[in-house]
């Protein structure tokens, strides 16, 4: 055995001493990794280890690393010496066992299952023989499991063909080749391993006991033949092949017994473990190389650009910019992270200069170098941030300026930075998809055949809930000890199935953001694969990506960017106003009453309920109140009572106090109440004397998990600091337990600031461009908090007139003519983008004047002509119904004369346009076609069907009633939210609307109990409950009791659906 | 060749729970080796149990090979083989 010492500039190290393994060693072992085959987690698999004494242990997921970084670790965590590997899928049709030696097979790994995902588009991946061959330095090769190529030979006799593969091994691998024998007790014996043995004995090759594992103990062989069953979309009765319930992780007893007969199989693994000796090198940084022009260096070129865009920006250099300007540059500089500054740069000015929008967010928006850089919007001086918040010498991690980009055009900037690194340099990062109760019941109930009405009758009262939390809290919680479903004793067992899955990564997908860059080696030092939508993506998430300290950016789609930009092109188009809204008045009294009166929905980051009624309480009338704000409505602050110490300061009810003067300047801004985090570094600072950065690493460590003991520590390092400054004992305490307090819940100013900027536009935006604005949010839906018909309810409350989709007017997006709203073609259910494409391109070259015209010049099939007609698309032309009767016909037309561009005979002027719901039932009847086919509310609201309508009293009419009044409203249910509460218990919001407006109802503990068979699974509700009012305009409901809306007495016909 | 007989059968153990004989349609049948043992899944998703078997050689007039399996608490003689 050897132990080369490589040095530690690499990212692996070999290990400097030699780890002796002792007794057998599990060297093919699958986790849940290895995606819905392996039935264990990382954490069961290395506890069952840790009782069986094993000294090491081997991960070998099917094709992929996702597991090893965080089994490395916990492994090394556990004291087992981790062996990382992978069975891959060889030439086409087999498999194969690979551990890593060192850091050259981790590598060859890495590209090998880089090689195999990408190279193989479309089917599953495998590593080519060729490949193996040129990739084998620092492996050790199992011949595999049943599947492999040496082992079905042998088994099917084909001794022959077995000797010339075998050759291929021993000439790639030498000595690191073994024989892989899993034996599995059976009725039939174990006679396959034997004349597997002696074929290795044959070809003079060692062999190595393994026991294929893929699951802790031998009763979980039904989780994975479950796993496996959902993976092939078969019911688990179906499942049929090989099956045993013998890939356990068995003990070095059992394993030698089973190989009394082989004793050398159980001493080969020692000898296998001893030679994989990779040490991860956890910590080092890769930056992205970004090249400089000729002469400069990195710092010297982020300097030169850092100083001339500094007085672009301020206009002169004052002491106190300047000083500022170089501390951040030498910071950056020490730290290593000019690079990465000059790659983000670049980035964001590439992306500017084509128009595209992006700005940072988060912490990085402290810092003046990415202010001046033109990253971020948000001037760090004026707004008083704090670099150290972002960024210090003492703080070893990598850089994290994350970035919002016009949803639109990300995947511009994307390909962009794929142009300018390296295709294969460039990945997004993976996400690892896991099972959460719904998911789980869903395929566990498919794969056992449950029928489909128990699915999802089991899936509709779970809200937020993992399977595991299900199990736990069928009993306890209102809404699942009220539903049969969940105890019924027939479905005990399958409840159980659902919760033994709990958390299984089922899939890899594509992080939202994070963007991998190497340093010219990333297939190196991570495994890349495409996900289901073709994206290149990491094996590794976003944690363990950091672990290996892969400097990620984030590159964050922001439809709210998009949603910006779309209405300052309506507003140019419309009213022919190029707007800056860098100049726009950032105190607007209209925009602030408009926000104070609730009517903020569509804006950003101020449209949820929560923020509206903080909205009525706050009374906001400055952008300052808004960062605020912003700041204040986390679960955190509000768990701790925050709002309770601020909002009575901020009306003048109660006086600003500090605990002592000293504070004045920190928390000034905030009426002595410390909101954010940088007011946690300057507290430290200015009154324990503590520099930026070293506040900052108090800040961190309060808000992180410690011991008391850490605690005790902290405190009096903070007092004795304190004291020694001339600040008394007993206020030094009291500043420490307020720091305590609000330390893990207060939230970085720099990205309030960032995003109240985004807010504080949209707002002005609905404010003064409301048909510009909703057609933009329209346009751009799925996003925020609202769907599309309450935003359709809250244009026309702000005078928007609504018209219809026209098939000679409305475009692929909504519209604004004369103050009105278009609807669009992408509305329509069912609506396709070729159809879309073949509409306007016709439409460009001359209007459509019949339905014979539109069908005979277009490709739309007549599913989608048919819900033009019903949702009054052609109504120009003709009566609904009218129209609806010449489809067939004219569709029969297209096929047999072909597509027409100008069609040879002409339709006459068009009909009169049907006169359009002229009675009840005509009314009722297009309602429901539009909640049907466009998803809107248009010609009515379901409730104005309401038999007993006029009974409940109109959300709209709530604010005009005192506090502790008893009102009776019904609506349909936008959500249900169940946010984190100061004592733990659960209290629900329903957030409804009745066509008039939306109101929050507050759903308290005994009301739950009560009304249990309603929560989570209604659509409509009627609420009982009395008015609350928490500030002058914060109205809400505390329900007293909700039923569902749904008995015919109270609902005409079916209209409520 | 075996012959089915899915029989339920008493299984005599000594202290240390080895089977030591079985006794079949009032027959007892010494116990002289045990051959092997395994688990087999079952249709788990009807609500059946993972079956023990033994293979044994017993005697009783001649000495066979025969299989027995568990389920639950009960013992079966699952097959006579040749």
């Amino acid at each position: 055995m050897s132990f080369i010492s490589l040095g530690n500039n690499g990212f692996f190290q070999e290990s400097s001493t030699e780890v002796v393994v002792v007794g057998f060693i599990h060297l093919h072992v699958h986790s849940q990794y290895s995606f819905l085959d392996g039935a264990s987690s990382l954490d069961n698999l290395l506890s069952t280890a840790c009782e069986l004494k094993m000294p090491a242990m081997a991960l070998t997921d099917h094709n992929c690393l996702t597991g090893a970084v965080r089994f490395y670790e916990k492994a090394k965590r556990s004291g087992i010496k981790p062996i990382i590997g992978a069975e891959i899928n060889f030439d086409r049709k087999s498999h194969l066992t690979l551990l890593c030696k060192d850091k050259e097979g981790y590598s060859n790994l890495c590209r090998l299952l880089t090689e195999a995902h990408l190279s193989n588009k479309g089917q599953a991946p495998f590593v080519s023989k060729e490949s193996l061959s040129k990739f084998s330095g620092g492996l050790v090769v199992l011949s595999g499991c049943y599947k492999g190529e040496l082992t079905s030979l042998v088994m099917n006799g084909r001794i022959e063909e077995a000797r010339i593969a075998s050759r291929y091994y021993r000439e790639s691998f030498g000595n690191d080749f073994y024989i892989e024998l899993s034996r599995y007790p059976c009725r039939e014996g174990m006679s396959s391993s034997y004349a597997l043995a002696n074929f290795a004995k044959e070809i003079n090759t060692p062999v190595v006991a393994t026991n294929n594992v893929h699951y802790c103990k031998a009763s979980e062989y039904k989780i994975k033949e479950l796993l496996n069953a959902i993976d092939r979309n078969i019911p688990v009765s179906q499942l049929g092949g090989y099956r045993t319930v013998e890939q356990y992780l068995k003990s070095t007893k059992e394993m030698e017994r089973l190989f009394r007969d082989i004793p050398e199989a159980i001493e080969t693994t020692e000898e296998i473990a001893s030679k994989c000796n990779l040490e991860l090198n956890i910590g080092k940084l890769h930056f992205p190389r970004y090249d400089v022009p000729q002469g400069e260096t990195d710092y010297s070129y982020l300097s030169k650009l850092a100083y001339k865009e500094v007085i672009n920006k301020y206009g002169q250099l004052t002491a106190n910019i300047e000083n500022r300007l170089a501390k951040e540059l030498t910071t950056i500089y020490k730290l290593g992270f000019c690079g990465y500054f000059l790659a983000v740069w670049d980035m964001v000015r590439w992306a500017r200069e084509r128009g595209i929008r992006c700005q940072a967010r988060g912490s990085a928006v402290d810092s003046l170098v990415v202010y001046v850089l033109g990253i971020s919007n948000v001037d760090p001086i004026k707004h008083d941030l704090l670099f150290e918040r972002f960024m210090h010498p003492m703080r070893l991690e990598p850089p994290d300026i994350d970035l919002d980009i016009d949803r639109r055009r990300r995947n511009e900037v994307r390909d962009y930075i794929c142009r300018k690194y390296g295709t294969e340099n460039v990945a997004c990062v993976g996400t690892i998809n896991t099972y959460m109760a719904r998911g789980a019941i869903r395929d566990v109930g498919k794969a056992m055949e449950l029928p489909k009405e128990v699915i999802e009758e089991a899936c509709k009262g779970i809200h937020w809930l993992s399977a595991s939390q299900l199990l736990r809290e069928m009993d306890s919680r209102p809404e699942l000890k009220s539903s049969e479903v969940y105890h019924r004793p027939e479905l005990a067992e399958f409840f159980k199935l659902c919760a033994a899955i709990d958390g299984f990564p089922k899939h890899l997908s594509v992080h939202l953001g994070g963007l991998l860059i190497g340093d010219g080696r990333l297939p190196d030092l991570v495994p890349l694969q495409r996900s289901s939508g073709g994206d290149i993506i990491s094996q590794y998430d976003k944690d363990d990506i950091e672990k290996l300290g892969i400097v990620k950016m984030d590159l964050l789609s922001l439809p709210t960017l998009t949603v910006i930009e779309d209405t300052l092109a309506n507003i140019k188009k419309t009213k022919g106003i190029t707007i800056d809204l860098d100049k726009i008045d950032r105190n607007d009294p209209e925009s602030f009453a408009m926000l104070r009166d609730g009517k903020s929905i569509g804006t950003f980051q101020l449209e949820s309920p929560s923020q509206r009624e903080m909205a009525g309480r706050l009374l906001p009338n400055r952008f300052d109140d808004i960062i605020v704000s912003i700041s204040l409505v986390r679960p955190g602050p509000l768990k701790s009572n925050m709002d309770k110490d601020y909002l009575p300061r901020r009306h003048g009810k109660k006086p600003v106090l500090y605990l002592h003067p000293k504070l004045e300047d920190a928390l000034k801004e905030t009426l002595g109440v410390i909101l954010y985090q940088e007011q946690v570094l300057k507290v430290a600072h200015d009154l324990a004397g503590m520099s930026y950065a070293e506040a900052d690493g108090f800040r961190r460590a309060m808000t992180h998990d410690r011991t008391e003991a850490e605690m005790e520590k902290m405190r009096d390092s903070f007092i004795s600091s304190a004291v020694s400054k001339g600040v008394d004992r007993k206020t030094s305490e009291k500043v420490f337990e307020q720091l305590a307090a609000f330390a893990a819940y207060g939230f970085c100013k720099a990205h309030a600031v960032a995003y109240a900027e985004l807010a504080y536009q949209t707002l002005w935006l609905k404010c003064h461009y409301p048909a510009e604005f909703f057609a933009a949010i329209l346009s751009n839906q799925p996003m925020g908090y609202y769907p599309s018909r309450v935003l359709i309810a809250d244009a026309k409350r702000f005078g928007v007139k609504i018209l219809t989709l026209d098939i000679n007017k409305s475009l692929d997006f909504f519209t604004v003519k004369n103050g009105a709203l278009r609807i669009s073609l992408r509305q329509l259910k069912g609506m396709s983008e070729e159809a879309i494409k073949s509409i306007l391109s016709e439409r460009e070259k001359k209007q459509f004047t019949s339905l014979r015209d539109f069908i005979l010049r277009t490709d739309v099939n007549q599913p989608i002509i048919e819900n033009i007609i019903k949702v009054g698309g052609f109504d120009s032309f003709d009566n609904r119904e009218n129209l609806l009767k010449q489809v067939s016909k004219l569709i029969k037309l297209r096929s047999s004369i072909g597509r027409r561009i100008n069609p040879l005979i002409e339709d006459g002027e068009s009909a009169n346009p049907e006169p359009v719901a002229t009675t009840y039932a005509d009314t009722m009847r297009q309602m429901l076609v539009e909640r049907d086919l466009l998803s809107l509310d248009l010609s009515a609201h379901p409730l104005d069907f309401c038999a007993i309508h006029d009974k409940f009293t109109k959300i709209r009419d709530l604010c005009l009633m005192p506090p502790g009044k008893a009102v009776n409203i019904a609506g349909s249910v936008i959500r249900y939210q169940t946010p984190p509460t100061r004592n733990g218990n659960r209290v629900v919001y329903v957030i409804m609307e009745d066509g008039t407006g939306i109101a929050d109802v507050i759903v308290f503990s005994d009301v739950q109990e009560k009304c249990g068979q309603v929560l989570f699974r209604e659509g409509w509700l009627s609420v009982k409950g009395k008015i609350q009012k928490r500030g002058p305009k914060a109205i809400s409901i505390i329900a007293e009791e909700l039923t569902p809306l749904l008995s015919e007495d109270q609902v005409v016909g079916s209209s409520i659906c | 060749m075996s012959k089915l007989i899915g029989e339920p059968v008493k299984v005599l153990q000594n202290k240390g729970s080895m089977i030591t004989a079985f006794i079949w349609r009032k027959r007892t049948y010494r116990v002289q080796e045990i051959v092997s043992w395994w688990r087999e899944p079952s249709d788990w998703w009807h609500g059946k149990a993972t079956r023990l078997f033994i293979r044994v050689n017993a005697q009783n007039t001649s000495t066979g090979t025969y299989e027995l399996y568990k389920l639950g608490e009960q013992w079966f003689l699952s097959r006579v083989l040749d």
